[in-house]
């Protein structure tokens, strides 16, 4: 699993109400994308790419654990996010519904916004490719990686209850 | 092992289980409020196509909405209750009060049990000994829905040691933010936090729960304090059925014991825009505010109302803010017409809301302008929760709360508990 693209560059314990903002939740996709992350960086759902990669600082995506923070980022089509650190439930949600993520402490202060990073998500070696600085991620417990490779949780629930 | 241990290997039908561990363990509860019951009925129903397994163990609560304020909120409701409908689970529609309450209050949380909820503070169970976490939508709706299981990472464990009394005017959420403070926001991610000492064992159950209420925030994945005799006489003054309490054993190892006292604490509150962001109330008396609250997952206990009431006898809610109070439960708000809370805190200028979250997130109540500031008893003060992204929310205890609906502004509780 590889990817590549242009940096989007966010700061420490971003909230998942900032994500996705609490009045927005049952709103149809396209409004919801809008918005995604507007009040860090308006910039970023007016012009965010498919591939795009979202670097962030610390314990990104507390607060609510509702999916739909991850969900949403996953749906602005962005390759992955690289963190410094994730609350623990957008951790567990980005691999349950099946989307890249990286913790990969030190990364923040050698990426710029603009810049194009190259990841390996398996082996979690990270590229800055504009500054030709070179990152290595914590590794991902294979069981997060089996889900991933799954496509998410869901795909894999039959083989996870035993009852596959 | 520890409790969570004993827990998880129980649940998971291991004789041990280690930090770092993966298990699959079976569920005995999961919790669902309004809004994440709907998301999570969704996904369940449109990408999981299965039969709910054990429907008597699944619980949505109405609690954002007491009352739905717009169509779109009344047609939610509206699936959420043919939802519940379609597949048997419990349903407590609005008016019945905050989730984590209600859930308590109707013996659906029993000491021993492995507790899940998409409420992120569904930790605060860890209050009542039971392993307690939130999971996203589609962990509900893809394993615990159609098998009655989750996965779970067994966590390291950190001692979070109490002691020391309060000095008058401060209470065990002045403690609980404080410390709130210290470990830090994202200070025990993934960590589970046993709150020991003779502070906690000396804080009734209510008290006791502002503890497990705060780890989440702390990024840890559950918290919780071993069930003692008063844990276990609380719970059967709500449920009669059987349970299996669970105390970790004696030779328990810790990753890292935490120490803290509170006897030289002062009233604390955090200060927008995190929930990290603690100061002492001397620091921001005299800020302006609009609203005062009194509700929320830690907050419209029958306690606060009482502290409340020690502020606002004799006196009246200022003209330039509004007082809102939110009971948790049904159960609350009965006891506090019995009291006699009601009305005196009724009479003093303050409003009566029905049992729910009140303005956590704004969906029923609690929307502000950019110019509009609320110190309120909630969890959390992020911007965008509460209207707009520049509205400010102060949190605190009940009497810095009603301290300062009374001054119009904020105000250090001890000058009215002369």
């Amino acid at each position: 699993m590889q990817a590549r693209g242009r940096c989007w560059k966010f700061g420490d314990n971003i909230p998942t109400d900032r994500i996705v903002r609490t009045d927005l939740i049952f709103k149809p996709w396209p409004e919801i994308l809008k918005h995604v992350l507007e009040t860090c960086n308006p910039e970023f759902p007016a012009n965010v790419k498919p591939g795009d990669i979202v670097v962030t600082g610390k314990h990104f995506g507390q607060s609510s654990g509702r999916a739909i923070a991850a969900k949403a980022m996953k749906n602005t089509k962005i390759s992955c996010i690289i963190a410094e650190g994730f609350a623990r439930t957008f951790y567990r949600n980005g691999f349950e519904i099946g989307m890249p993520i990286l913790e990969c402490p030190g990364i923040t202060a050698q990426v710029s916004d603009g810049d194009i990073l190259s990841v390996d998500i398996e082996s979690g070696k990270v590229v800055n490719e504009t500054t030709g600085a070179k990152l290595q991620a914590s590794p991902t417990p294979p069981f997060l990686l089996d889900m991933l490779k799954a496509g998410g949780l869901i795909a894999m629930a039959e083989r996870l209850a035993g009852e596959g | 092992m520890n409790m969570i241990e004993k827990i998880l290997a129980r649940a998971s039908g291991r004789k041990a289980v280690e930090p770092g561990e993966v298990v699959v363990a079976n569920v005995d509860c999961l919790l669902l409020h309004d809004l994440s019951g709907y998301l999570t009925g969704r996904v369940f129903e449109k990408e999981v196509h299965r039969p709910m397994r054990y429907p008597e163990r699944v619980v949505m609560i109405f609690d954002h909405h007491f009352c739905p304020p717009s169509e779109e909120g009344a047609l939610v409701l509206q699936e959420n209750r043919a939802f519940a409908r379609r597949h048997g689970i419990n349903l407590f529609d609005c008016g019945n009060g905050n989730t984590h309450h209600v859930a308590v209050r109707n013996g659906f949380i029993r000491p021993g049990s492995v507790i899940v909820g998409s409420d992120s503070h569904t930790p605060i169970h860890g209050t009542l000994g039971c392993f307690a976490t939130g999971l996203g939508n589609d962990s509900h709706a893809g394993t615990v829905m159609p098998f009655g299981k989750a996965w779970f990472k067994v966590p390291d464990t950190i001692e979070v040691r109490l002691s020391g009394r309060h000095k008058p005017g401060v209470t065990a959420r002045d403690a609980a933010l404080w410390l709130t403070a210290q470990i830090g926001e994202g200070g025990a991610i993934y960590k589970s936090l046993e709150f020991t000492g003779p502070y906690i064992e000396q804080l009734d159950f209510w008290d006791r729960w502002l503890f497990p209420h705060i780890v989440v925030d702390l990024g840890a994945k559950c918290g919780y304090i071993e069930p003692d005799e008063k844990t276990l006489a609380f719970v059967r003054t709500v449920t009669d059925k059987p349970f299996d309490a669970v105390r970790g054993d004696a030779d328990r190892k810790f990753e890292a014991k935490w120490e803290w006292d509170f006897s030289a604490l002062e009233p604390q509150l955090a200060c927008p825009p995190t929930v990290g962001n603690v100061k002492t109330v001397g620091e921001v008396a005299g800020a302006p505010v609009q609203w005062a609250e009194l509700g929320g997952h830690g907050g419209g206990r029958l306690e606060d109302f009482r502290l409340a009431a020690q502020i606002l006898k004799g006196r009246h809610v200022h003209r330039d803010s509004r007082f809102n109070l939110v009971p948790s439960s049904r159960a609350v708000f009965t006891q506090a017409v019995r009291e006699g809370l009601v009305e005196l805190l009724h009479e003093c200028g303050a409003t009566w809301f029905p049992p729910s979250t009140g303005s956590n997130q704004a969906y029923n109540m609690g929307a502000m302008t950019a110019d509009e500031t609320m110190i309120s008893t909630h969890a959390r003060n992020f911007p965008g929760r509460n209207g707009n992204p520049e509205a400010k929310m102060y949190l605190a205890s009940a009497l810095t709360v009603a301290a300062s609906a009374v001054a119009g502004k904020i105000a250090d509780p001890r000058q009215f508990l002369k």
